[in-house]
């Protein structure tokens, strides 16, 4: 596994791509969450009772940092089918998704321009946020060991 | 003599049936607001009560919705702080105005609020309400039913409050403090103004106490 893992990054680009993906995911994740503010200054804080959201946010970064360059290694270096990739990005999305949709500017939105579908789609994603953190989790560690199992068997052959 | 005596007994009871009735007979809904009040470029007419010092140079304006869990964090992590250290002593005050666009459930929370306004029990209500705010939009912690039992938690007079609550009554209220909010441009709750002769600042999201210290510091 950890072989697996220095033959990716082993290749800077895919390090500096998995340090983009990581920092760009949880700022973004932390900021639409308000663990992080940057008007009218640059604050950040965690809530007493939120500190697991943080921590789900944080673990999602990481996997998904880690996870989506493995993938894209596999497509670029070894030619190989972009299946695997859709679960990565799926996870992703949905563990992204989860704490977007609250009471915060995108929610707001959500619910002005679709209404009452809107406000459904916002009350189901806000409610179950912290179980749809963990089933992206699932998804994302799931695309992890597969893609460190098929990059172990596809290297061997190309190799 | 005798007529002298029959005319005082007859306004003597009429009085006392006069007392009786106005007792007997539920107070008139009749809205409590000065209409014309606002802070800075906000009607804040149609929200809350002012929490604090009425001539406080600085207004706090709050928009929030009951089923908000950043408005739950904000009224936990943050609000104790502003209240015991600016509030409390008569620097600023605080109004609530309702955006209440999260659920089904929001408006009538809001509109449960002035219920209890009715009977000056808004801030106990309001606060009330945040205390026992469940984590699910819409799940029922917040129905009419539920709205009901925390006015009689609170010892409101339980069949006033469910005719206010059951009219409607507020709906147009809460909708024009909502409209307002969109109005002056907030796009999430909890979102803040802080208003004072010279100006408003907006604030959006739960922010910590730190950022309205180092706002309100130098407006005192």
């Amino acid at each position: 596994m950890i072989h697996t893992i220095k033959l990716v990054f082993s290749n800077s680009k895919y390090l500096v791509l998995s340090s983009a993906i990581f920092v760009v995911m949880m700022i973004g994740l932390l900021i639409m969450s308000e663990y992080i503010f940057l008007e009218p200054y640059v604050v950040s804080h965690i809530p007493s009772g939120t500190e697991l959201g943080f921590v789900l946010i944080v673990i999602i970064s990481a996997l998904s940092a880690l996870v989506l360059p493995m993938n894209i290694f596999r497509i670029n270096i070894l030619k190989s089918s972009k299946q695997k990739m859709g679960g990565g990005v799926f996870g992703s999305i949905i563990g992204a998704a989860a704490g977007a949709c609250s009471c915060g500017p995108i929610g707001f939105a959500v619910i002005s321009t679709f209404g009452s579908v809107g406000a459904t789609a916002t009350a189901f994603l806000t409610n179950y946020e912290i179980p749809i953190r963990i089933v992206a989790i699932a998804i994302l560690s799931i695309t992890y060991f597969t893609t460190v199992k098929s990059l172990k068997v596809e290297c061997k052959i190309n190799s | 003599m005798n007529k002298k005596v029959m005319m005082m007994g007859i306004i003597v009871v009429a009085i006392i049936a006069g007392i009786a009735a106005s007792v007997s007979s539920p107070p008139s809904e009749t809205v409590n607001l000065d209409m014309g009040r606002a802070h800075g470029t906000i009607i804040t007419a149609m929200g809350s009560p002012i929490l604090g010092n009425p001539d406080a140079p600085i207004t706090i304006v709050e928009f929030g919705d009951y089923q908000c869990h950043q408005c739950y964090n904000w009224f936990h992590n943050t609000k104790p702080a502003i209240e015991q250290q600016y509030i409390e002593s008569g620097k600023v005050n605080l109004v609530f105005v309702d955006l209440a666009f999260l659920g089904k459930d929001s408006p009538i929370a809001a509109q449960a609020s002035y219920c209890a306004e009715d009977q000056k029990m808004y801030w106990e209500y309001h606060d009330l309400l945040y205390t026992l705010q469940e984590s699910k939009i819409d799940s029922g912690w917040a129905n009419s039913e539920r709205l009901k039992a925390f006015a009689f938690s609170l010892g409101l007079d339980v069949e006033l409050f469910e005719s206010c609550l059951d009219s409607g009554k507020y709906s147009k209220r809460v909708s024009f403090n909502t409209q307002q909010a969109k109005d002056q441009g907030v796009r999430g709750t909890p979102g803040f103004f802080i208003v004072n002769s010279d100006g408003q600042q907006q604030i959006s999201g739960a922010q910590p106490f730190s950022v309205f210290k180092q706002i309100l510091d130098p407006l005192i």
